[in-house]
């Protein structure tokens, strides 16, 4: 069938560029060259049309058009076209001759610029139906360069590193990817404190790590920002300290995005700074914004979890086997509570890559007497088999009555609810009211945070390793400068995997095109696997979340 | 003739190598030290070197009588099966060699008494059904021959001789050809009484086909994979199943999918990563072989690697769970990789189908009541390395290696036979093990 078409257009589109081109294309009736040359045509006719208007760079115009162009002909001469294919190619020339025949109308007015970019000015009469054609071309070249790009082994280039970092981002996630973490302290403004730089370094690295833990640390840190700050001349305290604490704000959320237990903290920080009088002299105006930040780290998380840790203890029962989740600071002073109260259970631990929280939690029970077993997520269901209770702690608990907590929890609630026995083990959440939100989320994608990949890639320390002090911590910088140096580099250095004794397959994982590693640091559980919520202000049903986060911030 | 199977892992490799070399009673010793300390460990090595002992020990056998070659598989079975009750896949193939046996025995009892139907009689019996026609076509032509020529030299009852080679006379001229190409790997028969001969190389036939079929079950269950895996659906699995990744594989030559791979941590996680990544760790054992094989990434495939924490988070974006398994329970359970039953789970919960890949050979005439005692537990540092020494000593840690996952969580099984609902499976079982061997 294409034969049939192709000459019949050739000779034509022969006929009408002649005036216009005399160029080497169609001078000699090319007789393989029938079959792309319709294409070449109308590709060259549409895809310099940008260049109509900025005629003076149609050189570099003309060179992608080329390549796509190249790309699409090599793509349309692989496959055996079917009829609609062909009806859609045989429309295109049709366009492109009338383009053509236009064209020459107009080339004999003004014949000039026919010479020097034929292509320019052929594009622009049939401006619509080419455009879409264009841009199916332009994906068509694309589509046939990429499996050459990936099938080429080494020879990777410079250019290929942009497009190759963008693979990197999962798709479905591409909302949370903002810009890199804060590796180094350099570039942070000067006005921010040196007390919180520390902080932002300590928060990167999860050396404050947990809900409460970090809301404390940073409330602790505005105070010591608060205690050296003094009101420049001319400005107000509680006008200019707002925009002095946000420096400090937006450099802690460069190096890990802030919590929600610390977006509440901060937002109470600036109503009480904003409340201040500004006819206070300074002194006492800082005095006043201390003790408020000392109460409410008092009321709202040091109080709050003694209340939680006390009501959730007499949840406990002789004989229990609780489960839990990862480690959490509530819980782990709720258990120590019932274990104080001389009640006898058993906790089992369920731990997860990359963080390992569970292990300080395991050492901290098992320091105090208690009967710990620790596990993986991967034995999970063989944890729940005889567990009586779940407990859960929170990184924060939406309006919708959700708990968005360490990604894995939602699996841990989920088995619990769904144990074969048919008998429903109860899960209990410890969270303190600071942590609750009136954002929502449905799944886990919406609302998220992304950390490095490259976490994953250090499995655990090996056993055999030597000169590694502490697992978790020494590792993550080396991991991270791998990581940087492999992706900025322009060469990667394939000798460096070789040389080290036993490198992890996933080492040099970037220059793998297509793979892709996704640490997500939460999950959220489904409002109907959560029994209670045991908060400073009672136990409640997870619906009740949104009223009780507008009491609170109401107050 | 399996010659792709050979050189699997050090563990099989070195058993088939020594197999050659070595007597009987020193390779079963062997296999049942391997199992025993879990140096051969897939599913798929298991079975391989249980049928090349197996093989072996019937052709050294002296026995001529079916019977007594059963009694000696059974013994052999037994002691393997002992070795590791749990790797369910020896005692199958243990199982479909007994099956064997017994039907060759009934074959050639069929063949003696009633001749006039030996001919139509083999047609169903003698290849097990399970094959593809095109391979067992000349090899049933070629056990005809085979019968009768045995029928002829033992030839206890005169009259019937001849009626049967007027039968078996056209197709005798086939043995001398046919017989040499398929006897030569195990033609170690000396001389045999004239009448076992027969049994006992249809039995080693047999096993060949059983040997066979372990080296191509991925490939056939892979054939299916276009079937169930279409444009732009998000796929998720779980460990380094060869099964799955050939399936996977398949699909990718035709269709563009993304994959989410969890990564099963403790316990196979660095074959995953070597999977997943297409970097061999050169050391392991059932990659090795496949390390040659492209990764699903090098075919333009999308593959995001999670730690299996993430599985519930990303449930809600996943259009099919595709599962490897360990075993497969004739109730439609499976026994899988720990953390295979959260994963089925979590899809339950999001109404995403869960399939699992399986050879046949895997599936195991075992109904589960205690399911404690299909799980084996692992290594405990693989969860908590010894730099935490201080801990070990204080708290209890557990490292469970499979998981029992019912049979509800599955919505669909793909053997190399096609795909089954899970509730259809105890009827397969029927198929390939005889009754009076599913206890041997």
């Amino acid at each position: 069938m294409a034969d049939s078409v192709d000459p019949a257009l050739t000779s034509s589109s022969a006929t009408a560029s002649v005036p216009a081109q005399p160029a080497s294309t169609i001078a000699n009736p090319p007789s393989q060259q029938t079959q792309n040359l319709p294409i070449r045509e109308s590709k060259s006719a549409k895809s310099p049309a940008p260049s109509d208007k900025q005629s003076g760079k149609n050189k570099d115009a003309s060179k992608p058009a080329a390549a796509g162009s190249d790309g699409a002909a090599a793509a349309a001469t692989d496959k055996p076209l079917t009829p609609a294919e062909l009806k859609k190619k045989a429309k295109a020339e049709k366009a492109a001759r009338r383009a053509k025949e236009k064209l020459a109308k107009e080339a004999g007015g003004a014949g000039a610029a026919g010479g020097s970019a034929p292509g320019a000015i052929q594009g622009r009469p049939p401006a619509t139906p080419k455009k879409d054609a264009a841009g199916g071309a332009s994906q068509k070249g694309q589509k046939a360069v990429q499996p050459r790009r990936g099938s080429a082994p080494t020879g990777q280039t410079a250019a290929d590193e942009p497009t190759k970092k963008e693979d990197k981002s999962v798709a479905v996630f591409g909302h949370l990817y903002g810009q890199p973490r804060r590796t180094t302290i350099a570039g942070a403004g000067k006005e921010v404190h040196s007390a919180v730089l520390a902080l932002g370094l300590q928060l990167r690295d999860y050396v404050v790590c947990g809900s409460s833990a970090r809301c404390v640390a940073t409330l602790l840190a505005f105070k010591r920002v608060i205690e050296s700050y003094t009101t420049p001349l001319g400005t107000s305290l509680s006008r200019h300290l707002t925009t002095h604490l946000s420096h400090q704000i937006t450099y802690l959320s460069t190096c890990r995005p802030l919590s929600i237990s610390q977006g509440n903290a901060i937002r109470a920080l600036k109503l009480a700074i904003s409340s201040v009088d500004p006819s206070t002299p300074e002194l006492s105006a800082k005095a006043t914004l201390c003790e408020f930040i000392d109460n409410f780290i008092r009321e709202k998380i040091t109080v709050a979890d003694q209340v939680i840790a006390q009501s959730a203890a007499q949840k406990v029962q002789n004989g229990d086997v609780i489960v839990t989740f990862a480690g959490s600071s509530i819980v782990k002073q709720t258990l120590l509570t019932a274990h104080k109260q001389g009640k006898r259970f058993r906790v089992s631990i369920i731990d997860s890559r990359p963080l390992f929280e569970g292990k300080n939690l395991a050492r901290a029970l098992a320091n105090a007497g208690l009967d710990v077993q620790y596990s993986l997520v991967h034995g999970i269901s063989h944890a729940i088999k005889d567990a009586t209770k779940v407990f859960l702690g929170a990184h924060a608990m939406t309006s919708n009555g959700r708990l968005y907590s360490r990604v894995g929890t939602a699996l841990v609630a989920m088995s619990a609810k769904e144990r074969a026995g048919g008998v429903e083990v109860p899960v209990i959440v410890c969270c303190e009211t600071v942590k609750f939100t009136d954002r929502v989320a449905l799944d886990s994608i919406v609302v998220n945070e992304i950390a490095d990949a490259d976490e994953l890639v250090s499995a655990q320390p090996l056993p055999q390793v030597t000169g590694l002090v502490d697992p978790e911590v020494p590792t993550k910088p080396d991991n991270k400068k791998g990581g940087k140096g492999a992706s900025s580099a322009p060469k990667p250095d394939p000798s460096a995997s070789s040389l080290n004794p036993s490198p992890s397959p996933l080492s040099n994982w970037k220059e793998n095109t297509n793979l892709q590693l996704l640490n997500i640091m939460y999950d959220v559980t489904p409002a109907e696997y959560v029994d209670m919520v045991v908060t400073e202000m009672g136990s409640l049903p997870p619906s009740a979340v949104p009223i009780v986060h507008r009491m609170s911030t109401n107050l | 003739m399996p010659s792709t199977t050979l050189a699997l892992t050090p563990g099989l490799g070195s058993f088939l190598k020594s197999l050659k070399t070595h007597p009987v009673e020193t390779s079963i010793e062997n296999l049942i030290s391997l199992l025993k300390r879990r140096q051969i460990r897939h599913s798929r090595s298991c079975a391989t070197a249980t049928a090349y002992l197996l093989r072996h020990v019937v052709s050294v056998c002296k026995t001529s009588d079916p019977l007594k070659l059963i009694e000696r598989v059974q013994t052999v079975g037994r002691r393997l099966v002992a070795a590791q009750p749990r790797e369910m896949v020896v005692g199958n193939v243990v199982r479909r060699v007994l099956g064997l046996i017994r039907d060759e025995a009934e074959d050639d009892h069929e063949a003696e008494f009633a001749l006039s139907e030996a001919g139509s009689e083999s047609q169903p019996q003698t290849p097990r059904a399970f094959d593809d026609p095109s391979s067992s076509l000349p090899l049933d032509r070629d056990m005809l021959s085979l019968r009768g020529e045995g029928a002829e030299r033992s030839s206890s009852r005169p009259t019937l001789h001849s009626m049967f080679s007027l039968l078996s006379h056209p197709e005798a001229e086939f043995s001398p050809i046919s017989t040499p190409g398929t006897q030569s790997p195990n033609g170690r028969m000396p001389g045999h009484g004239p009448g076992s001969k027969d049994v006992k190389a249809e039995v080693l036939e047999g096993i060949g086909e059983i040997i066979d079929e372990l080296g191509q079950v991925d490939d056939q269950i892979a054939s299916y994979a276009l079937e169930h895996i279409h444009s732009n659906e998000i796929i998720l699995t779980h460990t380094s199943s060869t099964t799955v990744q050939k399936f996977l594989l398949k699909a990718a030559t035709k269709r563009k999918f993304t994959v989410i791979h969890a990564e099963s941590f403790p316990n196979n996680h660095e074959n995953t990563h070597a999977t997943v990544s297409g970097n061999p760790l050169g050391d392991d054992d059932e990659l090795s072989a496949d390390a040659f094989q492209k990764p699903l990434i090098a075919l333009g495939i999308t593959v995001i690697l999670i730690p299996d924490s993430a599985v519930f988070a990303l449930m809600s974006r996943v259009n099919k769970v595709i599962l490897g398994t360990h075993s497969v329970l004739a109730n439609g359970g499976l026994v899988a990789a720990a953390g295979t039953r959260v994963i089925a789970r979590a899809a339950k919960v999001h109404q995403t189908p869960v399939v699992v890949v399986s050879g046949v050979y895997k599936l195991s005439p075992v109904y589960p009541f205690d399911f404690d005692s299909l799980i084996e537990y692992g290594d405990a540092s693989k969860v908590l390395p010894y730099e935490d020494g201080d801990l070990v000593d204080q708290i209890d840690v557990q490292n469970p290696i499979y998981d029992y996952v019912p049979a509800e969580l599955v919505d669909l099984y793909i053997t190399n036979l096609g795909g089954h609902a899970p509730s259809y499976l105890y009827r397969i079982v029927s198929d390939h093990y005889r009754k009076e061997d599913i206890s041997f």
